[in-house]
């Protein structure tokens, strides 16, 4: 591993750490932001070059500036001071410590042991240029990729949709309110 | 450790900070962040895949995979914009109202 | 075979009480028109149905599997022969007259669609009655009839009165079909089927033990008494009368009270199994019309007397089932059919002309303002009385005569004291019809108001009616019997032909009538002197016998002291008790599990990791 690989690992890892962590949803945003360049980085020292800049262009430029702009049009303080129990705290990191288990084991075990002769061959071949990636989504996924533009669309015409509806409102909420009783 | 299986190990590492964060967290935009840092971390997976394998199938996955997120990040704000129209606040605490 | 006719006949009803109701908002005057027209077209189905019939050639066709499970099997199957074909007519031709009556007759209420519905939907479950294939299918027609009559009767439902007497109604036919359900399930543990065409077959009935077969019988006797209002069950139908006149045309007078018969005539093997069975029918046949024919002697009420008159006449075409004279009874049920709906609608038209007056105390001389009722009313009394050669003369001394030719070893040698009994009854009937007619139609009108006569299309179809009441029983003597020979057994064949014949045989009716016309027109004065004499008949008779007094004491006071009982003792402690155990169970489950939905995003996703590392941890094995 690389210095660099290792470098852009740790700061992945600690901004994820910091999205979770911070109790300013604003600070979580940002961890977030650096989070994405970071992967945006191991895209990149992974060659897949055309990816690493969708990743900045999309995900920390137009994702992350939408997720920005909700939160400051919403002004919202910081969570509010009730506290997760021990309990679950315990529970939640109990689970996911299975979970990580229970994947990172297989999928190890799974790759250990791969010559080194084809990885370095099958590194050439998966160099993810902007020609690369385009002449294998204009041929092989036209397809989906003309799908994945309905998608979009409803996308956006959903969006404006459900921003749009002002007169649908739910009934004001009571303290400890059961349904159905 | 070798340097791809190391890529899918901290994909495994980032995967499970943000599940752990979807569970422990409330504020709606902040579980959606961390489910778009779940969807990163597969992306990476994905990627360090199409390496192993040598094609480029993996990183085409990726491709869709952002292309889905943008949509989903629209509509997903725009959701969280109208519970915060009807219940004055985005923490999912507070919207419980299809709860027994 | 398959005759998709068949199913047509029932469906037009149905879709027309639909439609009919439907149409109640936007357009009620034509749901009047589209009710008759949807009855008119079933006649007109079945007349094409009854025109291929030939020979002993019979129509089916199954509606769909009704139930299906283990060995049983119950398709929805209806099935036309010679004996549904005569009871479609009726039911068909008599409902569409009554349906044109009832436009003119329910003009100005303003629930029509809602009658219309009602009416239409009666015709399709006493058409399901006639045509079922087996008893259940029957039944379902026994109890939608029931159902439509209760309706019917407490149209006007904020009467409390009438709807009270729906209710009674209801129930005391519930109590019939109790024997219904009994006899139903006699002849499944016994024959292993309830199709009527294989029930009818002699080896298939063999195999009823003798006492089921007197239980079985008994049985359907009972649901026929509930249904024809024979005693001890027959108060519900003076009752009845609190229903819109049309209704107690149709389904009190024409048709449904008619469906004891016809199940008596469908089910005549099981009715003859033990021969003490049509003992107990000609008795309770005999004291039934006895009893009516004199209640109604002192009725003032129009339409009472006309209801009493009704359960007398199906005591006879009972008496005439007690002999196994089935055909006859069927003949009876025809020409009551169509003089009875006659009577009925032409008094509907007096009530109409009245302004809803129905005391025959205040009418009087309406002769002259209604000829036209005036005059299809007399030929159905004359009919009724029993004068040749009116309707009802030949299907009455069709039923004297089969009297005459019983033989049954419990009846001994009354057999003879019965048709002497009965040829009593028929100049009780001539009497009391010809003292309603001349308390109508004759004398001074002593109402207020001006009567009037009933517009054409309530007219119309009386006529029709009259028409059929004159003729229908010279019409139809020859051959009815000989028609009905293929699901019928076959009667001894009658005289009661010839001029002779017919002068002798009106004899009792024209005793009835010589009768209430000396005691009521040319010397009143010897009307007290009568009563005098029979003050016993008479406290019996303006008492109604008391059969709704004595049910009281012996019958109800008993069974809500039983039920009291029976509502403390199992109710309170034991049901309850179990029914607020079960449920207080439940409840805790359902607090305990509901803990779960917490209505936390977070809790949810926790959940779900939970189980995808469980999931995880089991099928990936960790290395």
């Amino acid at each position: 591993m690389s210095f660099m690989e290792f470098v852009l690992a740790a700061i992945g890892i600690a901004s994820a750490l910091g999205v979770v962590g911070f109790r300013n949803p604003l600070s979580s945003a940002f961890s977030l932001i650096v989070h994405l360049l970071s992967i945006a980085g191991l895209y990149a020292l992974l060659g897949a070059h055309f990816l690493a800049v969708s990743q900045v262009v999309v995900y920390a430029g137009a994702i992350m500036v939408l997720v920005l702009f909700v939160l400051m049009l919403l002004n919202l303080k910081s969570e509010s001071g009730r506290r997760i129990g021990i309990v679950r705290s315990a529970l939640t990191l109990g689970v996911g410590l299975v979970i990580f288990l229970a994947i990172s084991g297989p999928m190890l075990a799974q790759f250990e042991n791969i010559p080194q002769a084809t990885l370095e061959h099958n590194v050439k071949a998966s160099e993810g240029t902007v020609k690369a990636i385009g002449e294998v989504l204009y041929s092989e996924y036209m397809v989906q990729f003309e799908l994945s533009s309905l998608v979009l669309l409803v996308g956006v015409v959903g969006a404006v949709m459900l921003a749009k509806r002002k007169n649908v409102q739910l009934a004001p909420r009571e303290g400890g309110m059961r349904g159905g009783n | 450790m070798d340097p791809i299986t190391s890529y899918l190990g901290i994909a495994c590492l980032l995967f499970v900070i943000g599940g752990i964060g979807i569970c422990l967290r409330r504020n709606a935009i902040v579980l959606f962040m961390c489910v778009e840092m779940m969807l990163n971390a597969v992306n990476l997976a994905f990627v360090a895949f199409s390496k192993i394998h040598g094609n480029l199938d993996g990183q085409i996955a990726v491709f869709f995979v952002m292309v889905i997120a943008a949509a989903e990040s629209a509509i997903g704000l725009a959701i969280i914009l109208s519970v915060f129209r009807s219940v004055a606040s985005i923490e999912t605490t507070d919207a419980a109202e299809l709860k027994w | 075979m398959e005759d998709i006719r068949l199913a047509l006949v029932v469906l037009i009803p149905l879709i027309g009480a639909v439609v009919s109701y439907a149409l109640g908002r936007a357009a009620p005057k034509v749901a009047g028109m589209f009710a008759t027209a949807a009855v008119g077209a079933s006649f007109a189905v079945v007349i094409s149905l009854w025109r291929a019939l030939e020979g002993g050639q019979t129509f089916s066709f199954t509606l769909s599997s009704w139930m299906s499970f283990a060995d049983i099997r119950l398709p929805l199957e209806i099935y036309f022969d010679k004996l549904s074909a005569v009871m479609c007519l009726v039911v068909t031709g008599v409902g569409s007259l009554i349906h044109l009556y009832s436009i003119g007759y329910m003009a100005e209420d303003e629930s029509r669609p809602r009658f219309f519905s009602y009416l239409n939907l009666f015709i399709a479950a006493m058409l399901i009655l006639v045509l079922g294939k087996s008893l259940p299918v029957i039944f379902i027609g026994w109890e939608g009839v029931g159902l439509c009559s209760y309706l019917l009767i407490g149209f006007w439902y904020t009467n409390p009165e009438f709807a009270s007497a729906g209710r009674k109604a209801f129930v005391m036919n519930r109590i019939g079909d109790l024997g219904f359900l009994v006899a139903m399930a006699i002849l499944y543990h016994a024959c292993g089927t309830l199709d009527i065409t294989v029930l009818s077959r002699p080896e298939v009935l063999a195999r009823i033990p003798s006492e089921m077969g007197f239980v079985a019988g008994i049985a359907l006797f009972l649901a026929a008494t509930g249904k024809s209002a024979q005693l001890p069950l027959f108060t519900w139908l003076p009752d009845a009368m609190a229903g819109p006149t049309p209704v107690s045309a149709l389904i009190h007078a024409a048709t449904m009270v008619t469906a004891g018969i016809y199940l008596m005539a469908r089910m005549f093997g099981v009715i003859e199994l033990d021969p003490m069975v049509p003992a107990i029918i000609l008795w309770t046949a005999f004291a039934t019309s006895a009893i009516a024919a004199i209640i109604a002697i002192s009725q003032n009420d129009i339409k009472k007397v006309l209801a009493y008159s009704t359960v007398s006449q199906l005591g006879f075409m009972f008496l005439a089932v007690g002999v196994g004279a089935y055909s006859v009874a069927l003949f009876h049920v025809v020409t009551h059919a169509f003089f009875k709906a006659c009577l009925f609608m032409s008094a509907g038209s007096v009530i109409h002309g009245c302004h809803h007056e129905q005391d025959m105390r205040r009418m009087g001389g309406l002769a002259k303002a209604m000829p036209l009722t005036c005059l299809s009313y007399g030929a159905a009394t004359l009919a009724i009385a029993g004068i040749a050669p009116f309707a009802g003369y030949f299907s009455k001394h069709a039923i004297l005569e089969s009297l005459a030719h019983a033989h049954n070893p419990y009846l001994l040698a009354y057999g003879g004291l019965i048709g002497v009994g009965a040829t009593a009854i028929a100049i009780c009937t001539a009497f009391y019809m010809t003292r309603s007619f001349i308390l109508t139609f004759l004398g001074s009108y002593r109402g207020e108001g001006h009567p009037h006569e009933a517009p054409m299309v309530m007219t119309a179809p009386v006529m029709v009616l009259a028409v059929l009441s004159v003729t229908g029983g010279l019409v139809l003597n020859h051959g009815f019997f000989t028609y009905l020979q293929g699901p019928l057994p076959p009667v001894a064949e009658h005289a009661g032909g010839g001029i002779l014949g017919y002068i002798l045989g009106s004899v009792p009716g024209a005793l009835g009538i010589a009768a209430a016309y000396v005691l009521l027109v040319i010397a009143p004065a010897a009307k007290e002197q009568v009563r005098k004499v029979l003050w016993l008949g008479e406290k019996l008779s303006a008492g109604k016998f008391f059969v709704d007094e004595l049910l009281g004491v012996f019958v109800i006071a008993p069974t809500r002291t039983l039920s009291g009982v029976v509502s403390r003792v199992l109710d309170q402690s034991v049901s309850i008790g179990t029914g607020n155990a079960i449920g207080s169970i439940s409840r805790a489950i359902g607090e305990l599990t509901c803990r779960v939905t917490t209505g936390q995003v977070s809790t949810y996703v926790l959940w779900m990791f939970a189980s995808a590392a469980l999931l995880l941890y089991c099928f990936l094995p960790v290395r």
